[in-house]
């Protein structure tokens, strides 16, 4: 395995601290899964030979689906894709009236990542390339510039909402030449989303339509094959937290909300698109709920329904939903051993009776679950160890029985607690409510 | 002017100068120093068009202009409870704010939607809301809450006294918590109110968490002079010459209202429209201009509107004959006399129906009382002997003369409308664990009386798979479930309060109004409505609408409606009137002579002496000497040993069943505090929107929460005795 860079250590450290995944180093942690990692980075080769794919992440609260989607993520960035990665939330959704779809869509352009740019917001370098390319090319065959853009991207026009998407990229070119920087950053904000009204969007740069609710797949269809001819290999999707969609309220929004997903199943498993990719993360009730779930859309629940012969110890992975399979033991040991090897020198390392005897007292206080969810037993690790580390005479079998581990609920429940200042004891019956 | 004039912002101050006004009222001096030099709560007191709504806004608008909000967001909030006083108080307050340019939004279920997109997307200025919308901005908007209100300074609530403890009192309490929960600071509340028996209820519903900081502003007397009357009218009897009672009041209300404005309040919507309909025979008949309307909620809109612009104008004598309705602040500018048929429940309402009169400086408040009661005849019975409802109307205008008015009630349980705001919340968040929803409704909101056990226990009714309002997560997340999405979707979930199904009356493609669904009503008979008689021509079952035509006879139709509940403290001062030998002067020859025959019956009937009198073998009456809700309470417990009760104010008929066992013996064994059932009687409990939700222990701790004292049975019994 390569060196771990400082750089790459502290992000880990941090991430790990606060229970979130860390965007770098990845590979310096990852244990088990390998079957999994192996088909998706097929998946990406694939979408890099354009062709599509798409894959449901289905996994508990915690169990590491957002690790998952991330390391997919860097595999894709290595791969030469372009990748714009987003979070739903209750404004955030993939069909909507209220401008919800198209809040989804800002932050997916927000996030845009390359090789080059890994940590988003390289939507604008992704235009420059193209449109440097396309002036070199138009000094090299002495024809203008202008020529060139139309030409690159005369096929756009067959697409839906091409012809205004050619039309933005040439007045991003009209800016470029100009030194109209307003003009630029307009054509940028259109791109990424960010005109509310028609109104606005014409008077800025003279084009009729925006990026709305109705045409966000449409415009990621745009946005693959225009990384294409920016020279990047293809475009990867990433839709992380779809649990939202089954949270909606109303039963009109969360189908409506199904079509598109089974839009986009369709295009990609009939090979309609191209160098497109998918992946979405969610928990088992997302997919499987037959009353709010995706399962509750009959087409969909068709075409999702896993292989019945994939059981007892058998897999298969060929289709889209991949199922994280809990962490054995020795994995969850690996895992706390390379989170070892991030944070602690060789000569100060705990040792293995240590990890050990973390892992009894993490399994005593929540049971199996903590195999089928390792965020909060990873996070309570990273504790021990920045205690020990910061504290050199304290031995870790002395804080060993002291250590808070809670099982992964997935929800947010100090929200209340922190606007109201109430006490949370006392509603441990709550907590655990069951109807 | 005075330096209270001096904070009031520019635009303020002009308009105060352009209106003419010599000075600021008391209270609105009082109001505009306290809002401005403190962050007090607030609640402002006075009689209807005392000025409170200036009181509140003078000084709120100034702090407005004076320092405007830099992030977006309604700058103030002002929640009425009709949508008719909203509509009015924006036109009042747009006077005002024209000159700033701050924009008023009246905001209902009337109101254009074009007005409310424009509104959503740029709020400011002041917002003017129904409890009902607003819960439809949380229910559908719930995530852009923060930003519609993150400037609001202040909350005015107006007619604080109708919703104190009443459904819609604390649905709206649980949405000002939920307010600031979302906007995470408290906002200043201010209430305006008629005077009230007891303000420091007041103060703590308006803050339950700081009610010794809510400031009072309270109007002084200077009660006007009032000029008052009762007069007693007999109905039935054999005498076939004389006019029935009805046309009697109805000869004497056309006689001495004519040309001038007036209110009657006539009770019940199936009165208003009997009344409406003679003064409008009586009119037609001496040939003169029709000036007598009815108004009642079941009415249309248009209708309604017509009366009370023509109540606001001077210049046509008009009267008009109501339910409570008109009791509440819509402007309906001042009228000459009040006219109450029948007797109230309330001497709160009493009050505010008669501070519709005699407004004017050196015009006096004139109340007429009318008491219609039976002719008597060997077999009347004792209620009738008694004379309960003249006695009533006498000991409510002695305790109105006193200046007592019932105090709100306490807390109940609520557990209909907890109901209702969980699944509000759960769709305004899109979901919440149970945790959550406890804190908000229960510690932080006012359903503080429940305790987490009843809490889950309520959770569980819900989420029993026959009820499926809502569902759950495996990560314990609550949903709605399949009929609590259809419940929330539909807008009727909006209002807390029971609206029963209404047909519409439709006439030549012309609406009437709306009638409830309790009349059985079928094509070729006759009604009453509108103050107009008509003929049943076709009734469309899904539609929801009967065909009508006019015609020359009719039945009035029955509107639904509920009893009043009396206080403890009307049942003892009528049981004084009966006892005491005191003639009022306000009274008729007619009344007296009606009151003396109630004396008369009363020491007959021995219950001068004794509380327990036995009619007959099986029949014996008790009386209780308290209001209502005792009363029952003690009816109920004696329909669960077996006997038939009938209540009435402060007595009860009591009929032996075929094995039940005397009567003194259940009163002792009840005296000797020995439980007893109070459901027995299958009671029925679903009164409330969200009952039939609710498991029947639910039910039977809210009905005792709610409407019965059952701790206070054992002292109702004990009193029997002594």
């Amino acid at each position: 395995m390569s060196k771990l860079k400082p750089r790459e250590r502290d992000a880990i450290v941090q991430a790990l601290r606060a229970g979130v995944v860390p965007k770098l180093g990845l590979r310096h942690i990852q244990v088990g899964r390998v079957r999994e990692i192996e088909e998706l980075v097929k998946d990406m080769e694939r979408i890099a030979d354009g062709g599509s794919a798409i894959r449901f992440v289905i996994g508990e609260y915690g169990s590491g689906k957002t690790f998952f989607m991330n390391l997919i993520r860097l595999v894709a960035l290595e791969k030469g894709l372009v990748v714009m990665f987003a979070d739903l939330a209750p404004d955030r959704r993939i069909h909507a009236t209220g401008g919800q779809a198209r809040g989804l869509y800002a932050e997916m352009a927000r996030n845009l990542s390359t090789r080059t740019k890994p940590d988003g917001g390289a939507l604008a370098s992704v235009v420059e390339r193209f449109v440097s390319q396309a002036h070199r090319d138009a000094e090299e065959k002495d024809v203008p510039t202008g020529t060139i853009i139309r030409e690159r991207l005369s096929h756009f026009e067959e697409l839906t909402g091409g012809f205004e998407f050619a039309e933005v990229i040439r007045r991003y070119w009209e800016g470029h030449e100009n030194g109209d920087d307003e003009l630029k950053s307009a054509a940028l904000r259109w791109l990424r989303g960010e005109f509310a009204t028609r109104t606005d969007a014409r008077k800025a740069l003279g084009v009729r339509t925006i990026v709305d609710d109705a045409s966000v797949y449409d415009h990621l269809k745009l946005m693959s094959a225009f990384v294409c001819e920016a020279g990047y290999k293809g475009l990867l999707v990433g839709l992380d937290e779809m649990v939202n969609l089954f949270k909606l309220t109303s039963s009109q929004a969360r189908n409506a909300n199904y079509e598109q997903i089974l839009r986009i199943l369709n295009d990609v498993l009939q090979g309609s698109a191209e160098n497109l990719g998918f992946l979405m993360g969610g928990t088992p009730e997302f997919l499987m709920n037959t009353r709010r779930g995706l399962y509750s859309y009959e087409a969909l629940q068709s075409r999702l329904a896993e292989n019945t012969f994939a059981r007892d110890g058998l897999v298969d992975l060929s289709g889209p939903v991949v199922r994280l399979a809990s962490l054995t033991p020795e994995d969850l040991f690996v895992l706390l051993a390379n989170v070892r090897r991030v944070m602690q020198d060789d000569e100060t390392a705990l040792s293995d009776t240590a990890l050990e005897a973390f892992m009894n007292h993490c399994s005593d206080r929540i049971g199996e679950a903590y195999f089928r969810t390792p965020r909060n037993t990873v996070t309570a690790f990273v504790n021990l160890l920045s205690v020990l580390e910061q504290n050199p005479g304290v031995e870790w079998s002395d804080l060993i029985e002291k250590i808070d581990v809670s099982e992964d609920r997935g929800e947010d429940m100090s929200e209340v607690e922190e606007t109201t200042g109430a006490q949370p004891n006392g509603d441990d019956d709550l907590i655990s409510f069951k109807l | 002017m005075s330096s209270a004039f001096d904070q009031l912002a520019r635009p303020v101050q002009k308009w105060i100068r352009q209106q003419g006004w010599r000075e600021l009222r008391d209270i609105q001096a009082r109001a505009i120093r306290t809002i401005h030099e403190t962050d007090n709560d607030l609640i402002v007191a006075a009689s209807t068009a005392g000025g409170k709504t200036e009181a509140a806004f003078f000084p709120l608008i100034s702090q407005v202009l004076d320092a405007p909000a830099e992030g977006g967001g309604f700058d103030l909030l002002y929640i009425g409870p009709l949508k008719a006083l909203i509509t009015d108080q924006a036109g009042r307050l747009e006077g005002i704010c024209q000159e700033a340019e701050l924009p008023v939004v009246p905001w209902h279920g009337d109101v254009s939607q074009s007005v409310k997109t424009r509104a959503m997307k740029n709020p400011r200025g002041i917002l003017l809301i129904t409890p009902e919308s607003l819960e439809a901005l949380f229910v559908r908007r719930g995530l852009e809450i923060a930003r519609l209100f993150g400037a609001t300074r202040a909350v005015v609530i107006d007619e604080l006294h109708t919703v104190l403890d009443s459904e819609r009192g604390v649905q709206l309490r649980s949405l000002l918590t939920r307010l600031e929960l979302a906007i995470k600071r408290p906002i200043r509340r201010i209430g305006l109110s008629a005077t009230l028996g007891d303000m420091d209820l007041a103060r703590a519903y308006l803050r339950p968490d700081n009610a010794e900081h809510v400031t009072l502003i309270e109007a002084d007397g200077g009660e006007a002079e009032l000029k008052l009357q009762l007069r007693g009218y007999l109905s039935g009897g054999e005498d076939e010459n004389t006019p029935s009672a009805t046309d009697a009041v109805a000869a004497h209300l056309f006689e001495h209202l004519r040309g001038s404005d007036n209110l009657v309040f006539a009770g019940a919507r199936q009165r208003v429209e009997i009344y409406a309909d003679r003064l409008r025979n009586l009119c037609e008949q001496e040939h003169l201009p029709q000036e007598f309307y009815p108004h009642h909620a079941s009415l249309s809109r248009d209708h309604r509107d017509f009366v009370e612009r023509r109540l606001k104008d001077n210049s046509k004598p008009t009267t008009a004959v109501c339910t409570s309705t008109l009791e509440l602040g819509i402007d309906i500018g001042d009228v000459t006399c009040v006219a109450q048929i029948g007797a109230p429940f309330t001497v709160a309402a009493l009050r505010q129906r008669l501070g519709r009169s005699g407004r004017r400086e050196g015009q006096p408040a004139i109340l007429r009382q009318y008491a219609v009661e039976t002719r008597l005849t060997s077999d009347s019975s004792f209620v009738d002997r008694l004379r309960l409802g003249l006695i009533r109307s006498i000991a409510m205008i002695d305790l109105l003369l006193e200046g007592w008015c019932e105090p709100p009630k306490p807390q109940a349980l609520h557990l209909s409308t907890l109901v209702h705001q969980i699944l509000s919340v759960i769709a305004q968040r899109g979901g919440a664990p149970a945790n959550i929803l406890y804190s908000v409704l229960c510690r932080e909101g006012p359903f503080r009386q429940i305790t987490t056990a009843m809490f889950t226990d309520v959770l569980r009714a819900l989420g029993h798979p026959e009820t499926g309002l809502i569902e759950q997560t495996d990560g314990g997340l609550l949903l709605l479930g399949p009929n609590g999405e259809r419940l929330v979707e539909h807008y009727s979930f909006y209002a807390v309060f029971k609206t029963p199904e209404e047909y519409r009356l439709v006439s030549n493609g012309r609406d009437l109004g709306t009638l409830p669904i309790d009349n059985i009503l079928s094509p070729g008979m006759m009604l009453i409505f509108s103050g107009r008689r008509w003929l049943v021509q076709e009734i469309h079952d899904r539609e929801k609408v009967i065909m009508v035509k006019p015609a020359k006879a009719g039945v009035p139709p029955v509107f639904g409606g509920d009893p009043g509940e009396i206080h403890d403290k009307v049942i003892a001062r009528m049981f004084e009137v009966l006892e005491r030998d005191t003639k009022p002067l306000y009274m008729d020859a007619n009344a007296l002579e009606m009151l003396e025959e109630a004396r008369l019956n009363y020491a007959q009937m021995g219950f001068t002496n004794a509380r327990l009198i036995n009619l007959g073998e099986e029949t014996s009456i008790i009386a209780t000497r308290v209001g209502t809700m005792k009363t029952t309470t003690l009816a109920l417990a004696l329909r669960g040993f077996g006997f038939s009760v009938g209540q009435y104010d402060g007595f009860l008929q009591v009929e032996a069943g075929e094995e039940t066992p005397p009567l003194t013996e259940v009163l002792n064994r009840i005296g000797e505090g020995e439980d007893v059932d109070l459901f027995a009687g299958a009671e029925n409990l679903l009164t409330e929107k969200f009952h039939p939700y609710l498991t029947r222990e639910l039910l039977e701790l809210d009905a005792i929460s709610s409407r019965l004292e059952p701790q206070c049975l054992v002292r109702v019994v004990e009193a029997l005795g002594s």
